[in-house]
C-alpha cells in the first residue's frame, strides 16, 4: 500500500554490489555457514505484486541486503496472477534454490505452495501474506501501529475531542488493520466524532479523493482533522482542503510517505500535519535478513515487525529534509530497523 | 441538434408525449436530482458546489469530448485514459527530470496526444485494423511506455533516477496555476482553471461538429462512411483527425490532472476512460438525438458528477457510487435505444 | 379459380397519427400470383410486415385456410406457414456459411434441432431441396461466391423448405438483370404448379407482365383495384395506383451537342476490349448492359474511384484522369451511385444534410456552415422534385424510398455540373417517382453531358437520347432512341443474339 520513492539504500547499494560482481564480502569469513561461501547459496524472491513504487523499494531493499550478504538472488514476479505465483514458487523449487521469499499474494493459492517448498527442505519467509505455516516466519510492517501512532499524534495536536472525517476503502488488508487502530481510539475518545466517511480507490486515487473529499468538506464544514490513512488518500484531501480554502483550520493525519509525499507536507501552511511510515526498502532487508537467518539454523522468530516511525511536519521543516534521502539521514531508525540483526549479519552500506 | 426547429412551416409534425419525454426526459431527471439534493443535503445548493462538481468532471468531461470526435466517426478510443496519464508522466518528466518549463511540457504532452492519435489513425484506416483492437493495443502500449523512463516510479522533485543522480527539477508554478488558480466570479477565488479550460473546449467542440463543415462531414461518415466518401469527402484524413482530436484533448486531461497532483503519478488511467465513455454515452440520450453530440457529453458529464457529489455529501459509500454511475448509464443506453428502434419501427 | 388460401379483411395499422392502412381487405388464392403495386407510401411495405408478423396489426385479422392468425414475430408467421423474401437479398442469407448452411438455416436454429452438426446429413437435405425446386448450385460454396441472382435463388429456396402456404416476395428482382430475372420467374412458375399462393410486390413492368395472375393495386392505404381479367389491364392497374392517368412518357429526342467526355481505347477491366465513346452537351446517353456487363465500373473510371487498365479520357478537351471523388466533384463530373441505402443516404440525417454533403464548401465561410443558404437549396430541390416531405429538417428516415431517391438525385441536380453520371437512378422507385426524376433529368441536361447506368429497357427508353449498349465490358451497339430495334439491342445485351426470345417477350 505505501508508495514510497524509498530507493535510496536500494540503488546505492544494488549498483555498487553489482559493479563488484557479487565478489565475496570482505566479512564473508566470519559468517556462519552456509554463507562462508555465500556466492553458492540461491534464493528466490517470488512476488505477487509489482507495480508501483511501495514494491519497487521493497524489492531495491531486498536486492542490497542479498547483495551485502553476496547471496544469488532470482526474483520471480506473477504481477499478480495468483496462479502463475505458485507455479513460480515450484519453478524456484526445481531451480534448486536455498530459500524462498514470498512477497504478498493470497493465502489460498500460496499455502500449499509454500508446504511443498518446506517438504523439498527450503527455507521460507512470507511477507504480507498469511501462508498458515508454523515453519515459515512471518515478516510484516504493523499497520495497526501505523494508524494508533498517527492517530495518537492527532491527539496531541488536536485535543481529545474533535470533528473528524476519516477516509477509508474496506476489504483492502491494509487499510482493514489500519481502521481497527480508528475504531480503538474513537472507543476510547468519545469527543472525536467521525462525521463523515469516505474513500474511493478510482484511479489517479488522489484525483477521485480529491473530489469526494471537497464535497465532505462542504457537507461539514466543521471538520478539524482528517484521518486518511494511506498517502495517496493523504494527497487527494489535501488537494480538497486547499481547494476549499480551509487549510487553516483542518489538519490531515497519514500513513505512509514518500518525496512526494514530503515536499506536500512541507508547503508553507501546510494542512498535512503528520504521517507515519515504516521504509518499503528496510522491510525488503528485514525479509531478507530473516531468511538468511534461517539459513544459518537461526530462529528469527514467527512474527518478524517492522516497526513504523512517526514523521510530523515540524520534524520535516527543522531538518530541511527534502526527500527521502535526507529522511533517511536525519531519521536512523527509519533508514534501518533492529530487526533481525545478529551480530554475523553484514549490513548494506550507507 | 439536428432538428433545428424552423418558423415558416405551417404543419408541423406533433409531438407526442413520448416524443417529449425522449427529447426533454434526461434534462428533466437532471433538474429533479439538483431539487432533490438541494432538500436532502445542507449545502449542496451554493455557488462553490456547483464549482465543485463542474471541477470533478472538468477531467472526465474533456476527455469524454476527445471520445465524442471519434464516436462521431463511427470510431472509438479506448486510449484515451492512458494518453492522459501518460502525457501526466510526460509533463512531470519534462518539468521534473528534464528540467524544462510549463510551456515546454504543455507543448510536449500536445505534440504526444496528437502523434498518439496520428498512429491510431493510421493502424486504423490505413491498416484496416478494427477500432477497438488498434486503441486497445494503444493503450497497453502507453500503459508500459509510461513506465519505462523511471522503472515504474512516480515522478517528484528529489526522486532518484535510473542512473542514479537526483531530479532536481520542480513543477513550475505556471504549470501548477493551471490546476490551482481560480477565477474571480462574483466571487472571489471561484472558478477553477480547468473548469474554465472544460467550458472553451465543449464550447469549440460543439462549434466544430454543429457549425462547421468539417464536423458535418465527420457525422456524415459516421453515417455512412461509403456514401460520404463518394459524395467527395477524404474519409481517411477525417477519421484520423478524429483520433488526433481525441489524443490531444486527452492530453490536455492528462496535463490538468498533473497541474491538479503536482507530481507524476503511475497510473493506467482506467477510471478515467471507462467514466468519459460513460459521460460521452449517457450525452447519446440527453436531447433524445441517439448520436455522440458535444453539449449531450457534456450534460452527461455533469450529470454523473452532480449525482456523485450528492450521494458523497449524503455520505454514501463508494461502492454505491458506482453502482449508480452503471445504473444512470444503462438507463441512458436504454433512452437511445428505445428511440433507435422507434425510428426504424415507423419507418414504413 | 382455385381456393382461397389467405383471407384478410378489415386490417388496419397506424403508426402514431399517420394511418398506412385503413381497412385491408384482400384474397389470395392457391396456386396463383398475385402482384401488389402501388406508389411509394401507399403502404405495401407495411402491409407485408403486418403479414409476415414484423407489425401487430391495430384492426382486423387474417385468416390461412379459415384459420385466424395471429402472428407476433416474424418466426411465428413462418410457423403458421407465411414465408417472406425480402427486398434486400442479404438479409435473406448469410453470406460467409456455405449453400447448404443456408438452405438449412432454420432447421438448425429449431430449438429441437441437436447439439452437433451432422454435416452429411445438412449436405443431402440441402441438395434436395435445391433440386425439388430447381436450383442447380453446388451446395458446399459460400453464398458469398454466388452471383446475385443465386443468391435471391437460394433465399427463396430457404424460404421453401418451410414448405409455405403464402410466399411473399417484395421486390425480389430489383438486383438482378432481366436474364437473371427469368431463372427466378422460372422457379416461381414451378412453386405457383406446387399450389403455393404468391404475393408478388413489384414495381418492374416486365415482372409483372410475366408472372401476374391477378393485379392488385394498392393507393393511401386502400385496395383500389382488383384486376383478373386476361389480358390483364397493366396500364389501368397503373393509373387505379397513381389515382390518374399515366401517358406515355414523351421524349424531345436532342442531338449531341458539343464532346464535353471523350473516352478513347478505355480498358475497363483486365484482358476486356478497347471502347471509346463520346458523349456530347445536352444530351442523355444511357448505358445499359446486364449486372456485371461494366456499368458500374465504368462509372467508378469516370468517377476517379478506380483505374482504368489503359485509355485515356478528355472532359471538354483537357485531359482527364480523376484521382478521387473530390477531384471528379472538382472538376465538374458528378456521380449519382447506385444502391442508395448502401452508397448514398446519410442515415440519421436531414434532408439539408443529405442533399447539401458533397457541397459543403460552397456554403461555408471560413468552414463556418451557412445554414441558410443550404435550407433554401434544399426547399428549391423538394418543390423541382415533388419531394413528399415536411420540411427539409424531416429525417431521411421518415421518407418513403422513392422520395428517398429523388433526394438522391436531386443532391447531384443541385450544383451544376460539366458531366452528371447517375448509376441505376430508378432503383427501387414506383412509375410516378420514376417519372418525375426522369423528366427532371431530362429538363437539366442542357448545358452538360448527362450518362444514365440502367438495366431495365423501360427505364432507357424513357430517359435517353442515346442508348450504347454494354456487354462483357465491350461496346456492343449505339442506337438513337428513335424507331428503336428492341429486339436487335435485347439480343445485344444479352450478348449476341442468345435468348432473344424470351428476352422480347419480358419487355415487349
Amino acid at each position: 500500500m505505501k508508495l514510497s520513492r524509498r530507493i535510496v539504500l536500494g540503488m546505492a547499494g544494488g549498483i555498487a554490489a553489482l559493479a563488484t560482481g557479487f565478489t565475496t564480502p570482505t566479512f564473508a569469513g566470519e559468517m556462519p555457514a552456509p554463507f562462508d561461501n555465500a556466492g553458492d547459496v540461491k534464493i528466490a524472491l517470488v512476488r505477487y505484486l509489482s507495480t508501483g513504487d511501495f514494491f519497487q523499494a521493497y524489492l531495491s531493499g531486498v536486492e542490497t541486503q542479498a547483495a551485502a550478504i553476496g547471496v544469488d538472488l532470482r526474483v520471480f514476479d506473477s504481477r499478480q496472477d495468483a496462479a502463475l505465483q505458485a507455479d513460480m514458487v515450484d519453478q524456484a523449487i526445481a531451480l534448486g534454490v536455498d530459500g524462498i521469499i514470498i512477497q504478498h499474494g493470497l493465502t489460498e493459492s500460496m499455502q500449499a505452495a509454500a508446504q511443498r517448498a518446506i517438504d523439498a527442505g527450503i527455507k521460507v519467509v512470507a511477507f504480507d501474506v498469511d501462508v498458515e505455516n508454523a515453519a515459515i516466519p512471518q515478516v510484516e510492517q504493523s499497520d495497526y501501529l501505523l494508524g494508533k501512532l498517527a492517530l495518537e499524534q492527532a491527539i496531541k495536536d488536536n485535543g481529545d475531542s474533535f470533528n473528524a472525517g476519516y477516509v477509508y476503502v474496506a476489504g483492502i488488508a491494509p487499510l482493514d488493520r489500519r481502521d481497527v487502530a480508528w475504531q480503538d481510539i474513537k472507543k476510547a475518545n468519545p469527543g472525536i466524532k467521525e462525521l463523515a466517511m469516505f474513500g474511493t480507490l478510482d484511479n489517479p486515487i488522489a484525483n477521485s479523493v480529491a473530489n469526494q473529499a471537497r464535497s465532505v468538506l462542504q457537507a461539514n464544514p466543521s471538520i478539524t482533522v482528517m484521518f486518511a490513512p494511506y498517502d495517496e488518500f493523504a494527497k487527494g484531501v489535501k488537494i480538497a482542503v486547499d481547494e476549499a480554502g480551509m487549510t487553516d483550520q483542518v489538519d490531515i493525519y497519514s500513513a505512509d510517505v514518500s518525496t512526494a509525499d514530503i515536499s506536500a507536507m512541507r508547503e508553507p501552511g501546510s494542512a498535512w500535519a503528520a504521517t507515519v511510515a515504516t521504509n518499503p526498502a528496510v522491510v525488503g532487508e528485514v525479509s531478507v535478513r530473516s531468511l538468511a537467518m534461517l539459513l544459518a539454523g537461526e530462529d528469527p522468530g514467527h512474527n518478524v515487525v517492522v516497526p513504523p516511525t512517526l514523521i510530523t511536519q515540524k520534524f520535516l521543516n527543522d531538518n530541511d529534509i527534502k526527500n527521502m534521502d535526507d529522511l533517511s539521514a536525519n531519521m536512523p531508525q527509519f533508514a534501518h530497523a533492529d530487526v533481525a540483526v545478529p551480530a554475523w549479519m553484514p549490513l548494506p552500506p550507507r | 441538434m439536428q432538428d433545428t426547429p424552423i418558423t415558416n412551416q405551417a404543419v408541423k409534425p406533433k409531438k407526442t408525449f413520448t416524443d417529449m419525454a425522449i427529447r426533454y426526459g434526461f434534462l428533466l431527471l437532471m433538474a429533479g436530482l439538483l431539487v432533490f439534493f438541494s432538500v436532502a443535503s445542507e449545502g449542496f445548493l451554493s455557488p462553490y458546489s456547483a464549482v465543485f462538481i463542474f471541477q470533478s468532471v472538468a477531467i472526465t468531461g474533456i476527455l469524454a469530448l476527445g471520445v465524442t470526435f471519434t464516436l462521431v466517426v463511427d470510431g472509438f478510443d479506448l486510449s484515451i485514459g492512458s494518453t492522459a496519464t501518460s502525457a501526466l508522466m510526460l509533463s512531470a518528466y519534462v518539468m521534473v527530470v528534464l528540467e524544462m518549463g510549463a510551456v515546454a511540457a504543455v507543448v510536449a504532452c500536445l505534440v504526444m496526444g496528437a502523434l498518439i492519435g496520428l498512429v491510431n489513425g493510421i493502424l486504423i484506416v490505413k491498416m484496416k485494423v478494427p477500432d477497438l483492437l488498434a486503441t486497445l493495443g494503444m493503450m497497453f502500449l502507453l500503459i508500459g511506455l509510461q513506465r519505462i523512463p523511471t522503472e515504474g516510479r512516480s515522478i517528484a522533485t528529489g526522486m532518484k533516477l535510473p542512473g542514479g543522480e537526483t531530479a532536481n527539477g520542480t513543477f513550475s508554478p505556471e504549470f501548477l496555476w493551471l490546476g490551482r488558480h481560480r477565477f474571480d466570479f462574483f466571487i472571489d477565488n471561484l472558478i477553477p482553471v480547468s473548469v474554465v479550460i472544460l467550458i472553451v473546449v465543449a464550447v469549440l467542440v460543439w462549434v466544430f461538429l454543429e457549425l462547421t463543415r468539417h464536423g458535418r462531414l465527420m457525422y456524415a461518415i459516421g453515417s455512412n462512411q461509403r456514401a460520404a466518401s463518394l459524395a467527395g469527402t477524404n474519409v481517411n484524413r477525417y477519421k484520423i483527425v478524429a483520433y488526433m482530436m481525441s489524443g490531444m484533448l486527452a492530453s490536455i486531461g492528462g496535463i490538468l490532472l498533473a497541474a491538479r497532483l503536482g507530481r507524476g503519478d503511475i497510473a493506467s488511467g482506467n477510471n478515467l476512460l471507462l467514466d468519459s465513455v460513460a459521460a460521452a454515452l449517457i450525452g447519446f440520450a440527453v436531447l433524445g438525438v441517439a448520436k455522440p453530440n458535444a453539449f449531450g457529453t457534456a450534460i452527461g458529464a455533469l450529470f454523473v458528477g452532480i449525482l456523485l457529489q450528492g450521494l458523497t455529501m449524503m455520505n454514501a459509500p463508494y461502492y454505491t457510487q458506482d453502482f449508480v454511475k452503471g445504473a444512470v448509464l444503462v438507463i441512458a443506453l436504454v433512452f437511445t435505444f428505445v428511440l433507435t428502434g422507434r425510428r426504424g419501427g415507423s419507418n414504413h | 379459380m382455385s381456393a382461397v388460401a389467405v383471407q384478410i379483411s378489415g386490417l388496419t395499422k397506424a403508426f402514431g397519427t399517420n394511418h398506412v392502412l385503413r381497412g385491408i381487405d384482400l384474397e389470395l388464392f392457391k396456386g396463383e400470383v398475385t402482384v401488389l403495386m402501388g406508389a411509394n407510401g401507399a403502404g405495401k411495405s407495411t402491409l407485408v410486415k403486418v403479414i409476415c408478423g414484423v407489425h401487430a396489426a391495430d384492426q382486423g385479422e387474417i385468416r390461412l385456410h379459415g384459420r385466424v392468425i395471429k402472428s407476433s414475430s416474424p418466426s411465428d408467421a413462418i410457423a403458421s406457414g407465411i414465408v417472406t423474401v425480402h427486398q434486400n437479398i442479404n438479409d435473406g442469407v448469410i453470406p460467409d456459411l456455405d449453400v447448404a448452411s443456408n438452405l438449412m438455416l432454420d432447421e438448425l436454429a429449431k430449438p429441437s434441432g441437436g447439439f452437433f452438426l451432422k454435416r452429411n446429413k445438412i449436405h443431402a437435405d440441402a441438395e434436395k431441396l435445391a433440386q425439388s425446386i430447381g436450383l442447380n448450385v453446388d451446395v458446399t460454396i459460400p453464398v458469398q461466391e454466388l452471383a446475385l441472382a443465386d443468391r435471391q435463388l437460394v433465399a427463396i429456396a430457404r424460404a421453401m423448405a418451410h414448405e409455405p402456404e403464402l410466399l411473399i416476395l417484395d421486390e425480389p428482382t430489383s438486383s438482378l438483370s432481366s436474364i437473371e430475372a427469368d431463372r427466378l420467374f422460372e422457379l416461381l412458375d414451378r412453386l405457383r404448379d406446387k399450389g403455393v399462393a404468391i404475393l408478388y410486390i413489384s414495381h418492374r413492368t416486365s415482372d409483372i407482365q410475366r408472372m401476374a395472375d391477378r393485379i392488385v393495386a394498392m393507393r393511401d392505404g386502400e385496395i383500389v383495384g382488383t384486376f383478373t381479367e386476361k389480358p390483364l389491364d397493366y396500364n389501368a392497374a397503373v393509373n387505379s395506383m397513381l389515382g390518374q392517368s399515366m401517358a406515355d412518357a414523351h421524349l424531345d429526342i436532342k442531338q449531341q451537342g458539343a464532346p464535353v467526355l471523350q473516352v478513347e481505347n478505355l480498358q475497363i477491366r483486365e484482358n476486356a476490349p478497347k471502347i471509346s465513346f463520346t458523349v456530347g452537351e445536352d444530351e442523355v446517353v444511357a448505358i445499359t448492359g446486364l449486372v456485371g456487363a461494366g456499368k458500374s465500373k465504368l462509372a467508378a473510371i469516370l468517377y476517379g474511384l478506380e483505374k482504368p487498365v489503359s485509355g485515356s479520357m478528355t472532359l471538354k478537351g483537357a485531359p482527364f484522369a480523376p484521382k478521387s471523388a473530390r477531384h471528379a466533384i472538382d472538376t465538374g463530373v458528378f456521380m449519382c451511385a447506385k444502391d442508395r441505402g448502401t452508397n448514398g443516404v446519410l442515415q440519421d440525417h436531414n434532408l439539408t444534410k443529405n442533399i447539401t454533403a458533397p457541397f459543403l464548401a460552397r456554403y461555408s465561410t471560413f468552414s463556418f456552415l451557412n445554414k441558410r443558404a443550404e435550407d433554401a437549396k434544399t426547399r428549391k430541390t423538394i418543390n423541382d422534385l415533388s419531394i413528399v416531405c415536411q420540411t427539409e429538417h424531416d429525417d431521411i428516415g421518415t421518407l418513403s424510398g422513392g422520395n428517398q431517391q429523388k433526394i438522391m438525385v436531386g443532391r447531384w441536380l443541385s450544383e451544376p455540373s460539366t458531366l452528371l453520371i447517375l448509376d441505376e437512378p430508378f432503383q427501387g422507385v414506383d412509375i410516378k417517382a420514376r417519372r418525375d426524376i426522369g423528366e427532371k433529368i431530362r429538363e437539366t441536361a442542357k448545358g452538360r453531358a448527362t450518362i444514365v447506368m440502367a438495366s431495365e429497357m423501360d427505364e432507357v427508353m424513357e430517359i435517353a437520347d442515346r442508348i450504347i449498349v454494354l456487354s462483357d465490358a465491350d461496346i456492343v451497339g449505339e442506337h438513337m432512341n428513335q424507331d428503336l430495334n428492341l429486339k436487335k439491342i435485347i439480343s445485344e445485351v444479352a450478348g449476341m443474339g442468345t435468348k432473344s426470345d424470351t428476352q422480347k417477350q419480358a419487355n415487349g
